[in-house]
């Protein structure tokens, strides 16, 4: 035991003053900081964007409120009334656009995940449903295929290559610096002091892996008291990860071959486990089974609207009514009910559709899972994603919220709409308040 | 004496287990990228196509009805997958693979790969592109760095240059014979991307074997680059050891932290405008006019007096043709300039992004290269846009021709749903095809990414020419 300290204070002392390791550091440490910084622009801009559509939506709603209130004497104020005041709007335009955000959850700066492919916002209104959601946010492709520049990326690329640029010559060194025979003549076994260097390794990978992801907590303002929990979670799978690069340079190292040669060794391995072997998989995934066509909701959803246009009223109406009995008053000819529970036979036959695909989706996706253990970057990488709340499950869950939001909204509004009922100033307060 | 250098040089190559063990592994990866790529490919280009067909034929059996009725039912535009994809499949998982064409409105190009996609998408795939961009570096970094520190250490370096040999040539030799070296891995993938492609029914796609062609002579240059960056810095060092590290530091910095570092860099000099504002910007120009003074109504009420003045009639049920059609027509191409203004906008933008990683090219031959083989593959950010293009342009005519149809053939005074067109007329718009640019056209894109190439290249030709008799032997 009293060796093993003594070695490890001597390695600590040469660490210290080793040049290679301070560069080292400086280089973690900076891109450490930068990817803070990127994550942290990236989520606020995110914000920007709904903080966006938040203060138009409170600018259009108070415009409602107050075309609601208006004396309707003039052309033009009674047209804006009617738009205020009617639950299907004015013609063809709708009532009113609500926005459904997303909240950004609070490690999300950290691991952008798959958040950048997916809108973090939907405009919704009581029309067809898959019309609406299928909008996408404007992003460079150039962009998204490079990925992001956030601290999981450093975590996941950038510090295996710190675990081979600081074991590679953990052995060769002695050897090639010619030190190797005087350790053997000592007492202490060779083994027991590749362990105490490797060991205080370890402690820098780990030291440096906390102190990112402290800092990475700080700079973003991310509360270790609320979220202590993120902290220790991500740190787990971080300092996990860290040892697991540490036993694979320790392979290396025990081959005992010289230090250029454990130095591309090192890197292969890295080559392979964090871009050959995810890439692989997804190669043979894509030989496998293509991606399902997702033009076929669209189509599917067209067509229908087609007959619905091309055919009787009763068409619509027939089905509408069998499912909501409750909103029947026996009109079969009135242009607003008839258009607005179309929305219902498209949503319906969107959502039939959707989930048919999503299945697949979840299907062909779970083809690899059996085999994520052989790219354990990428499998970091989703953990990393699901404890920040930015992998695809999360966007998935959203949607669901939006769904149930839309159908919300349809009650709300198609009470009135099959009543003939319209709002007050007074409902449209409290529609405000209930969505 | 360059000759016997040479000779030299790769029969001690050859015989280097290690080259022997890294040589078949590569060879191996590339192949299995290549053939799976392949397949990939052809799945996916087959799935498209029989899409394409399948949406035609919707369209031509859409039955009888009113043409604006069709031009609302509309028309899909998938994105043909390109035949070089295979190679490099670039952006192709980002960009959307169809867009729904209809009337009034520009939609996008839609349901990209990558929305579908796990966490692990977003590593990629495993193409020859990410091989030969990536890993030969690397393999070019393993057969150089000691190719003249380590002759330097043994002391033969001190003894060829007793026997009067110069440097200069001695360094020729070795870039030589290296570079012939990394040329016997690499072009066996590209003779079989060859095979490949003549294997497929129905021939090779036009100006398939031309792009390949520039490819394969783009990823020669890029490859003489970093062998004649390495041999120089192992030239110019003292100790193998610090050569290696200072290659594996500089590959990590090419192709590993700057390519990301850039574009992060871009994203956050260029603003991309959100889709809220997008939106928002065409309802607006689309409502109030392009220079926002302009309104709808307006537009409408000048257009309809202007129809009524051109026949010398005073109501629009007088008319000869039908005003609807022609106020749709009307409609349709103003809303085409707020479009066209709208997402311009937005191209600028990704374009001045993407630029900035192109003039990067000239610091780092890897985006040079990177960037040459999306565009060579048609996996670049041009070929979306020419494709997004190519859909739009046919969008814009078949709702011309509808309109047209409505506004001459469907007389004042028939109800809308009296007045019908079938399947005769629906086959007079043609099934939509779409082209990929030439080869001249996507290199003259590239300058920059193949003037870097060259500068690159001259400029370590002109530095090994300068600095190779300067190699000290000891």
């Amino acid at each position: 035991m009293n060796s093993l300290l003594h070695i490890l204070a001597f390695g600590g002392r040469n660490l210290w003053r080793s040049h290679t390791v301070k560069v080292l550091l400086l280089v973690v440490f900076g891109t450490g900081l930068y990817s803070i910084y990127f994550g942290k622009s990236v989520v606020d801009d995110q914000e920007g964007r709904i903080a966006q559509v938040r203060a138009y939506e409170r600018t259009q709603f108070d415009t409602l409120l107050h075309w609601a209130s208006l004396d309707t004497t003039s052309a033009e104020n009674k047209a804006h009334y009617l738009q205020a005041v009617s639950p299907a709007g004015a013609g063809f335009g709708r009532h009113f656009t609500y926005y459904v955000a997303q909240e950004t959850p609070p490690g999300a700066g950290l691991c952008l995940g798959q958040r950048d492919l997916y809108p973090v916002y939907y405009g919704i209104h009581v029309g067809d449903r898959a019309r609406q959601m299928n909008v996408g946010e404007l992003a460079n492709p150039m962009k998204l295929l490079t990925g992001n520049f956030d601290l999981s990326y450093v975590f996941v690329f950038l510090f295996p290559l710190l675990v081979v640029a600081l074991f590679y010559n953990l052995y060769a060194e002695e050897q090639e610096g010619g030190t190797l025979p005087l350790l053997r003549s000592q007492s202490t076994n060779l083994r027991l002091i590749l362990l105490g260097k490797g060991l205080l390794q370890l402690l820098v990978v780990w030291g440096s892996a906390t102190a990112l992801l402290l800092l990475g907590f700080l700079l973003q303002g991310i509360s270790l008291v609320e979220h202590g929990g993120l902290f220790l979670s991500l740190l787990t799978v971080v300092l996990g990860y860290g040892l697991l690069w540490t036993v694979l340079m320790a392979g290396v190292v025990w081959l005992r071959r010289s230090s250029a040669l454990s130095a591309m060794l090192g890197l292969g391995i890295w080559l392979v486990f964090t871009l050959i072997t995810p890439a692989l998989l997804n190669l043979i995934l894509l030989a496998n089974e293509p991606p399902p066509n997702r033009a076929g909701v669209t189509h599917a959803v067209r067509t229908l609207n087609d007959r619905i246009w091309e055919s009787p009223k009763s068409f619509v109406f027939d089905r509408f009514y069998a499912a909501h009995p409750e909103l029947d008053r026996g009109d079969t000819t009135d242009f607003n009910r008839f258009y607005h529970a179309s929305f219902t036979l498209l949503d319906a036959e969107a959502d039939r559709l959707q989930s048919q695909l999503e299945e697949r989706v979840r299907r062909r996706n779970g083809l690899l899972e059996p085999w994520f253990w052989l790219a354990p970057a990428a499998l970091v990488h989703e953990q990393l994603s699901k404890l920040c709340g930015t992998d695809r499950q999360r966007h998935l869950d959203f949607i669901e919220q939006t769904h149930d939001y839309h159908q919300a909204l349809k009650q709300l509004y198609y009470t009135r709409i099959f009543s003939g009922e319209q709002f007050s100033p007074e409902d449209l307060r409290r529609l405000e308040s209930e969505l | 004496m360059f000759k016997l250098i040479v000779r030299k040089e790769l029969r001690t190559a050859v015989r280097d287990v290690r080259l022997q063990v890294s040589a078949v592994l590569l060879i191996g990866l590339m192949c299995t990228a290549v053939l799976l790529g392949r397949q990939g490919q052809q799945q996916i280009q087959a799935q498209r196509a029989a899409a394409q067909t399948a949406m035609y034929d919707v369209w031509l059996d859409q039955g009888e009805k009113h043409p604006h009725s069709a031009a609302h039912y509309g028309h899909f535009a998938f994105k043909p997958k390109p035949v070089l994809s295979f190679l490099d499949v670039g952006l192709d998982n980002y960009t959307g693979v169809s867009v729904f064409l209809e009337a009034h409105q520009q939609n996008e190009v839609s349901f990209s790969a990558a929305q579908d996609g796990n966490g692990t998408t977003r590593f990629g795939e495993l193409t020859a592109a990410l091989i030969l961009q990536v890993l030969f570096p690397l393999l070019i970094i393993f057969l150089t760095f000691n190719t003249l520190s380590r002759e330097r250490e043994e002391g033969t370096l001190r003894l060829a240059y007793a026997q009067g040999l110069s440097m200069r040539r001695l360094f020729a030799g070795k870039v030589a014979a290296t570079y012939l070296t990394v040329l016997l891995i690499f072009l066996p993938t590209m003779v079989l991307a060859f095979v490949l492609l003549y294997q497929s029914g129905g021939g090779v796609a036009a100006g398939a074997v031309g792009k390949l062609l520039a490819l394969t002579a783009g990823y020669a240059v890029y490859f003489f680059i970093f062998v004649l960056l390495c041999a120089l810095v192992s030239a110019f060092t003292r100790r193998s050891e610090v050569a290696l590290l200072t290659l594996l530091g500089l590959w990590i910095v090419c192709c590993i932290v700057v390519p990301k570092a850039a574009t992060s860099l871009a994203d956050s000099l260029y603003t991309t405008p959100s889709q809220f504002e997008f939106r928002r910007d065409i309802d607006e120009g689309v409502a109030g006019g392009i220079d926002g003074h302009n309104p709808a109504d307006e537009r409408l009420a000048t257009l309809k007096q202007e129809v009524l003045d051109e026949y010398r009639v005073s109501t629009t049920e007088e008319l000869p043709v039908n005003w609807s059609g022609i106020a749709m027509q009307a409609g349709e191409e103003y809303t085409d300039r707020v479009y066209d203004r709208e997402f311009s906008k937005i191209e600028h933008v990704f374009r001045r992004q993407n630029r900035l990683s192109e003039w990067l090219g000239f610091l780092n031959p890897y985006l040079a290269i990177r960037h040459l083989s999306m565009a060579l593959a048609g996996t670049d950010f041009d070929h979306h846009v020419a494709f997004a293009r190519a859909a739009e342009a046919y969008r814009r005519n078949f709702v011309r021709v509808m309109n047209k149809d409505m506004e001459l053939n469907h007389h004042p005074g028939i109800a809308f749903g009296d007045y019908t067109r079938g399947r005769d007329f629906w086959s007079t718009i043609e099934p939509f095809s779409y082209e990929l640019p030439g080869t001249a056209a996507l290199l003259a894109h590239q300058w920059r990414s193949l003037a870097a190439l060259l500068v690159w290249l001259s400029a370590l030709v002109g530095i090994a020419i300068v600095f190779t008799p300067k190699i000290s032997p000891l």
